[in-house]
């Protein structure tokens, strides 16, 4: 079952990368909502692992994702679901058993049936929509898309660990509001990497970033980070703002977001050290 | 950092990163100013009168300045002797003096988690068990030796 896990991970970053790369949007909303459905897999398949002990991490191949046409990389996801299914008996839970597999095999009919379509999203191009960005912004915006789409995706994997290996129903509620938020920015920033022609997938996370030593410790380290993070988005949106006011926009909403989830990881580092002073 | 075609295949795609497992050697470089770290892993072939580095990883607990550094120096000191890469070692701590120092610390740190990887093989083979190096970056870019013994990865 480890290694089904492991495989679901991958083949849920592929499906997503996927979604980056289709400009069909009845495309992009099936492989996007796939890549959701195949995220839950790996947060049933980790649940399943927990409860029987088995020790594991987020380790994983590199995922090679470069392709010209899209029909190759649904060719790929197809391929992959189909290596995962000589796993799936290893799944002793019938019903997530039953589930995973039902959900594979519409998966697989429907990406058969999707068309084809020429994928730009590494001609590393470097223009965002119509904007006139100077070399400075452009270099700026480039570092800023693969430093921060790393960082929602290790953002998504470190509080998924703590969610899963955590019994706290109220910190709980807060690590899921912060999964949610880390995969909308990942979505904004992927869908902004493919269209400039710089996607690429995040690198594996070293285990020690999620599994913390001390809670109290990361939830300190990771509101400055999040402060941190709020004065880069001021600095991209200061540095755009005069070729592309959407585009600057689009930055200073990033940072106000930033607000909230300092708000909730100050709520549970209270809750952390009240329960902890109990 | 200014990027152009080369840096962003570096970025997209960084050569050797991931992790070896029951590696010849590992070595950590860290910034103690703020916790990043480079792990830098080899496989070593003796068979050769030099050792030689014959793979080589890294993983980066870092920047994506750091991680470009990781890729452009271990594509380089793969396949080198132990004395070509403390030339590499040499050349690229060398140069820092003319780079920005963040940009600096980041190659800084790749290049003595590279030294530790080495130093910590040949320490294993003098001592008959496995040492892990940890070198820490200073501004002066002379590692600070720290040692610490570290139990091989099951």
């Amino acid at each position: 079952m480890k290694q089904l896990f492991i495989k679901t991970h991958e083949v849920w970053l592929v499906t997503l990368m996927a979604s980056f790369m289709s400009k069909n949007s009845e495309t992009k909303q099936s492989l996007n909502d796939f890549s959701d459905i195949l995220f839950r897999h790996f947060t049933w398949l980790e649940r399943e692992l927990i409860k029987s002990g088995v020790e594991y991490d987020y380790n994983r191949d590199s995922v090679p994702i470069k392709v010209d046409s899209l029909r190759v990389i649904l060719d790929n996801i197809v391929e992959r679901l189909n290596t995962m299914e000589l796993m799936l008996p290893n799944v002793t839970d019938d019903a997530l058993r039953f589930r995973i597999q039902t959900d594979w095999e519409y998966m697989k009919y429907q990406i058969g049936n999707l068309a084809d379509e020429e994928v730009t999203a590494f001609s590393a191009k470097r223009e965002y929509k119509d904007f006139n960005l100077s070399n400075e912004a452009t270099d700026a915006l480039t570092l800023f898309l693969f430093e921060e789409s790393y960082k929602e995706y290790e953002l998504i994997m470190i509080y998924n660990y703590l969610k899963a290996n955590s019994n706290d129903d109220y910190l709980n509620k807060i690590f899921q509001i912060l999964i949610d938020e880390s995969f909308f920015h990942l979505k904004s920033f992927g869908q902004m990497m493919a269209e400039m022609g710089i996607l690429a997938v995040p690198r594996v996370i070293h285990e020690s970033i999620y599994k913390v030593e001390s809670l109290e410790e990361f939830l300190k380290d990771g509101i400055d980070e999040e402060l941190a993070a709020k004065e880069q988005c001021k600095e991209l949106s200061d540095a755009v703002v005069k070729e592309a006011k959407e585009l600057a926009k689009f930055f200073d909403f990033i940072n106000y977001q930033e607000n909230y989830h300092i708000a909730l990881m100050q709520d549970a580092l209270r809750h952390f050290e009240e329960k902890g002073a109990e | 950092m200014e990027i152009d075609n080369e840096i962003l295949e570096h970025m997209r795609n960084p050569y050797n990163y991931g992790r070896i497992d029951e590696a010849s050697s590992i070595g950590i470089g860290e910034n103690p100013q703020n916790g990043e770290k480079v792990i830098i892993y080899i496989n070593v072939d003796e068979s050769d009168s030099e050792a030689t580095i014959s793979q080589i990883a890294f993983e980066a607990i870092a920047c994506m300045t750091t991680v470009v550094a990781g890729s452009v120096i271990t594509k380089e000191a793969d396949g080198l002797t132990f004395s070509k890469v403390e030339e590499l070692i040499a050349v690229t701590l060398g140069m820092l003096e003319h780079v920005d120092p963040e940009q600096a610390a980041c190659s800084e740190m790749v290049a003595v988690a590279l030294k530790a990887a080495i130093d910590g093989y040949l320490l294993s083979k003098e001592k008959g068990e496995k040492q892990t190096l940890i070198y820490k970056i200073e501004q002066s870019c002379s590692p600070q030796m720290e040692y610490s013994k570290q139990e091989e990865r099951e």
